[in-house]
């Protein structure tokens, strides 16, 4: 029972952490906690939980079908078993959809707004009929355990041949309709892994791995809680398992070779190699260790059989609805609160598992609940210590105390920085080069403008000029650079430093020297930056800033530049080109970089510049 | 049905286009964010400037006349207009971004900073060219590089170009055939290649790849309940056959 | 050191503040769950309600027991509960951390309020605390915790009384900050799993008491499992 327990507990712990992410995501939206981007839209997901998801739940439908419909009884002891996991299967698939989906209270949206021509449009009406299916498939287990509804249980029980029957029908569509989605980008996916056959293989890997699936968490249970396990049985539905694994394999390969990437399997790119391991996984362990009887019937053949091919067939399904599908080169990788969901949502449907596991029937007889044993030490409720009885749930109070504090850890970790700024890159902004002519290029992506410095001086008459833009210095400096205050690319720069100025390793100024003494300490209680720095502005300074903040290096840059620039184009109309973009951003590179740059492809450094406020452009034609 | 024409070699990249649209729209200023693509187009700009050498390219939805968004969409919140123009109806989406994943373009981007999030793209000034204006950016553009008019019209204006000036231009319409043919249209002289996803069959439209499958769907499902069906009268009977046989032998 | 206050400031005192809010939710919901399911399964349904009712509105305004008995204790009691609540939600230094960290703000103290509160707060703790240690009764009655618990508390109220008040050294007033912050924390994570709980399953503990007066389910199993004479009738 202690490795129960501890099982339970990192369970618990993993469903604390994604709750605090996937609230934190509600809240705040998808870029705030995860890595999905334009170039990848799908993440993890999509391709660990959905898609999988609905995979490994086919082996409700397969056994069932097989008990019901082929009436082989001998396996009906383990119907309830793949009923329950295709349920939770589903359940966790939705789940995670209402995760990942941008507008998840819309998502029943499909069942009135119909678009027949989609697969995802079939996909979501699937999962709608067969949760429910299933739903009416599991109810008469817990319903077993109270007498409420009796009736509704007899009917259910009663026409159960028909809920088989529909529940092959729908999953026939859902998991084949699962594939048809990925027909839709031949240019995306991977040439491995496309198929115009997508849809036949997506079904047949469900109906073989289903079973397997099955078996797997039998052998879980018998681990977990210590039962004897029939493996004659077990066997018999793996040997049904690998019957279908040899034919999903035949289609496979015939399918590689006959549209000629036979040679694109042995070309050793890290692609090929994945497929290699994918089919290892998949086909090759599941049925070696299926075929051979002595295997099939041993307690370790079985473990590995079904290890291998459930891992097998989340490698098949995540390389389709995810490695594999988006090759833009950008490189996507799931941030720690994507995964802490992805696990949590996997290890909540686990917990539900073994909920149902001790409390209902699924197995003929009910699993005793250790702590409930008569006579058990009694157990007291922490805060007043006052015995109540025993809890009908065993260790509620450890687990929700994991829980509580797995939550308030999750929540702590999650950097508010990645919150508020909304995922702005944090570029530090670099000075200017040159010395007449200023290159500006702040995040030396090499693609800046030239700025003729001395030309403006002359311009501006003369060295006294300075003033008309240099509107702040540093302490006991001249002329201070842009980027020495501007010092963030793209957000705001803290150019006081509060805490360097009160710390005895900065400043080491006593509070009350600037802040008067007996008000509180406030802004507006405090003594002005120039009180002390007298050398703070250049002399006949045009603008003057008392602000803690600067802006962005960009937004100074544009304000500066582009604020003068549209007053001449206005005031003057032989000089209206000056005002347009390309007259800065000529997008001709300097002499010494042309050599390497000058053959690549170049994506426009433009997309970085903030376009100025377009009322700029709007006066401007007006003027023309 | 509608089309715009972008020619390469006109484009000076003054970005008019881009300004003009964000203010057609209300765009937001725009900050690079570690979301966004390379290539400038993003939720907050319909459509941008790529720059390769010393040719510039607008970058814009195509709007495919079989457009694999369209047909991607669940609840038929993207949709392709008479007019030519892909729309988009926020009040319908869902956030599935199965229209992104879908989009051999890759334009479709989404609000990934917003709470409450959608999809964002070019509607070619939907409501502009439903009551026969143009849209904003052809409009603004001081070239007339991107030019705005019937899809045929542009495509004998586009031809007319290569035979005028064989030398300048690659010999190609771009956007003709693609995917099934798409309502933007591009002359250039160098390959736009690199616009797209690299395509294995260009000529075909995408929603073809998936309609088979999909025109299947009513037969599999009522072929699977009769086949299950079959199967469990083939089952029982032979449980019945057997049944009697052990009786019979029972018996004797 | 700087940077040993930010981390208290950020992400610890995220940790320890969730950990007592949803630790405080989660005794409450155990407390309430515990209570019905004992309710549920005891076989006498007849509860007293009316005098646990009127019990618990005795003891979260607790008039009656500053007239009666004890009335010094009492009262030291309230104001003490009183300076602890009060002071930390609507000093005004706390609430404009909320806001801009979060964006809400609320009603706040007066500034000499607050100080006055504060050192009553401080000079109460200290009273309680001698109080338990001098009274021989209340010394047998008392765990190490109930020591600790007052000192624990006058921690955050004496730092955070210097801090507002004294004019230190900047070196000394991080170090300050930083044990009031620190100590503060260490309240918070206790706080929901130790007697201060008292704070939410405050009024649900007399009808608690009132429940377990009544025989918990399957006490007679017990009774006769204890008695070793499992199965004869009783």
């Amino acid at each position: 029972m202690k490795r129960l327990m501890t099982f339970k507990s990192i369970l618990w712990t993993i469903v604390g952490l994604a709750m605090a992410s996937g609230i934190t995501r509600m809240l705040f939206g998808l870029g705030a906690i995860t890595n999905q981007s334009d170039a990848t839209p799908w993440g993890i997901w999509k391709g660990i939980n959905v898609v999988p998801g609905i995979a490994l739940a086919a082996g409700g439908f397969v056994v069932t079908a097989i008990i019901y419909v082929m009436r082989r009884h001998e396996f009906s002891r383990y119907s309830k078993f793949a009923v329950l996991l295709a349920f939770l299967g589903y359940i966790s698939a939705a789940t995670s959809l209402v995760v990942e989906l941008g507008l998840p209270w819309l998502v029943w949206h499909p069942v009135i707004y119909w678009q027949p021509h989609s697969a995802l449009f079939e996909v979501s009406w699937c999962v709608i009929l067969y949760l429910t299916v299933l739903f009416l498939e599991f109810v008469p287990v817990p319903l077993d355990e109270t007498h409420w509804f009796s009736g509704v249980r007899r009917f259910l029980i009663k026409y159960k041949l028909i809920l088989v029957v529909l529940g092959v029908m729908i999953s026939t569509l859902h998991q084949s309709s699962l594939g048809t989605m990925f027909l839709l980008t031949p240019e995306k996916l991977h040439a491995l892994w496309y198929s115009s056959m997508l849809p036949i293989m997506f079904f047949v890997s469900a109906v073989a791995i289903g079973p397997l699936m099955v078996i797997l968490a039998v052998l879980v249970v018998s681990s977990l809680y210590g039962r004897e396990l029939e493996r004659e049985k077990l066997g018999m539905l793996g040997l049904i398992s690998m019957g279908v694994l040899v034919v999903y394999g035949l289609i496979r390969i015939i399918d590689i070779a006959a549209t000629g990437k036979l040679l694109l399997v042995f070309d050793g790119s890290w692609q090929a190699n994945i497929f290699l391991l994918e089919l290892v996984l998949i086909l090759v362990l599941p049925i070696i260790f299926l075929a051979v009887k002595k295997l099939r019937y041993s307690t370790a053949g079985l473990w590995i059989a079904t290890i291998s091919g459930v891992l097998g067939m989340v490698l098949n399904r995540a390389n389709i609805a995810g490695i594999m599908l988006v090759q833009t080169g950008n490189l996507y990788i799931p941030t720690i609160y994507e995964i802490f969901i992805s696990v949590g949502i996997i290890s909540a449907a686990i917990l539900g598992f073994l909920f149902c596991v001790e409390r209902f029937k699924l197995w003929e007889t009910k699993w005793e609940d250790s702590r409930q044993e008569p006579n058990a030490q009694p157990e007291f409720d922490r805060s007043s210590e006052v015995y109540l009885g025993a809890p009908r749930l065993a260790g509620r109070t450890i687990y929700s105390m994991i829980f509580v504090v797995s939550l308030a850890f999750g929540f702590a970790v999650i950097s508010s920085d990645r919150l508020y700024s909304h995922g702005v890159d944090d570029v530090i902004a670099q000075e200017a080069r040159g010395n007449g002519i200023l290159y500006i290029d702040g995040n030396r992506d090499n693609f800046g403008v030239a700025f003729g410095h001395a030309e403006h001086i002359k311009r501006q008459q003369g060295a006294d000029s300075c003033s008309v833009c240099h509107h702040m210095n540093l302490p006991q400096d001249k002329s201070s650079q842009c980027s020495a205050c501007h010092r963030q690319m793209y957000t705001t720069t803290d150019v006081f430093r509060h805490d360097w100025h009160a710390s005895p390793t900065g400043a080491n100024i006593a509070c009350n020297m600037c802040h008067t003494p007996g008000e509180e300490k406030q802004k507006s209680s405090a003594k002005k930056c120039v009180d002390c720095h007298l050398d703070l502005y250049p002399e006949n300074a045009v603008n003057t800033f008392e602000s803690y903040l600067t802006v962005s290096y960009v937004d100074a840059m544009h304000g500066q530049c582009v604020t003068c620039h549209a007053e001449r184009a206005l005031s003057d109309t032989t000089k209206v080109a000056q005002a347009r973009c390309p007259a800065c951003h000529t997008g001709s590179l300097p002499h010494y970089l042309k050599e390497d740059m000058r053959d690549k492809l170049r994506q426009p450094g433009l997309s970085n510049v903030i376009i100025p406020k377009s009322d700029v452009n709007l006066e401007l034609k007006q003027g023309e | 049905m509608k089309a715009i024409l972008t020619d390469v070699t006109l484009c000076i990249g003054c970005q008019e286009c881009v300004a003009a649209c964000k203010t057609k729209h209300n765009l937001e200023p725009d900050y690079p964010r570690n979301f966004h693509r390379t290539d400038g187009l993003s939720a907050r700009n319909w459509t941008s400037i790529l720059q390769k050498d010393e040719h510039y390219i607008r970058k814009q939805c195509r709007h495919c006349l079989e457009p694999a968004c369209v047909s991607a969409c669940p609840v038929a919140a993207l949709v392709k207009t008479p007019e030519g123009a892909v729309t988009y109806d926020g009040s319908k989406c869902i956030g599935c971004r199965y229209c992104m994943i879908a989009c051999p373009y890759g334009i479709p981007r989404y609000d990934w900073d917003r709470a409450i999030p959608y999809i964002q793209k070019c509607t070619l000034c939907y409501d502009l060219i439903s009551v026969g204006q143009q849209p904003a950016c052809t409009t603004a553009c001081p070239t007339e590089a991107t030019i705005f008019g019937e899809r045929d019209e542009l495509l004998a204006v586009a031809k007319q170009r290569i035979k005028d000036n064989p030398d300048k231009y690659i010999n190609r319409v771009f956007g003709e055939h693609e995917v099934g043919g798409t309502s933007v249209l591009y002359l250039s002289d160098i390959d736009l290649g690199f616009m797209s996803y690299p395509m294995r069959d260009i000529k075909s439209s995408l929603p073809q790849t998936t309609s088979m499958a999909m025109s299947a769907v009513p037969p599999a499902f009522v072929g699977m309940g009769a086949l299950m069906g079959g199967l469990y009268w083939f089952c029982k009977r032979k449980d019945k056959i057997r049944q009697q046989k052990n009786d019979k032998e029972g018996s004797e | 050191m700087q940077e040993f206050i930010d981390f208290c400031r950020g992400p610890l005192f995220r940790l320890t503040f969730l950990v007592m809010i949803f630790g405080l939710i989660r005794i409450l919901i155990l407390d309430i769950w515990g209570a019905v399911e004992a309710y549920r399964n005891a076989g006498d349904k007849n509860l007293a309600w009316k005098s646990a009712f009127i019990k618990t509105i005795q003891w979260l305004f607790p008039v009656k027991h500053v007239v009666a008995r004890r009335p010094v204790y009492s009262l030291i009691s309230i104001l003490f509960h009183i300076g602890l609540i009060v002071v930390p939600i609507f000093l005004l230094a706390h609430v404009q951390l909320w806001k801009t960290s979060v964006g809400i703000a609320w009603w706040t103290l007066p500034y000499d309020w607050a100080n006055y509160l504060t050192l009553l707060t401080i000079a109460c703790s200290v009273a309680l605390l001698l109080g338990r240690a001098l009274s021989k009764t209340s010394r047998t009655l008392s765990r190490k915790q109930d020591y600790l618990w007052p000192i624990l508390l006058l921690l955050p109220f004496a730092t955070g009384y210097i801090c507002a008040n004294v004019t230190v050294s900047p070196s000394m007033y991080q170090l300050v900050m930083l044990t009031h912050m620190l100590s503060a924390e260490v309240i918070f994570i206790f706080l929901p799993f130790t007697k201060i709980a008292h704070c939410v399953v405050m009024p649900l503990s007399q009808f608690v008491m009132t429940l377990a007066w009544k025989f918990p389910a399957r006490i007679d199993k017990k009774i006769a499992a204890t008695l070793k004479k499992e199965g004869q009738s009783v």
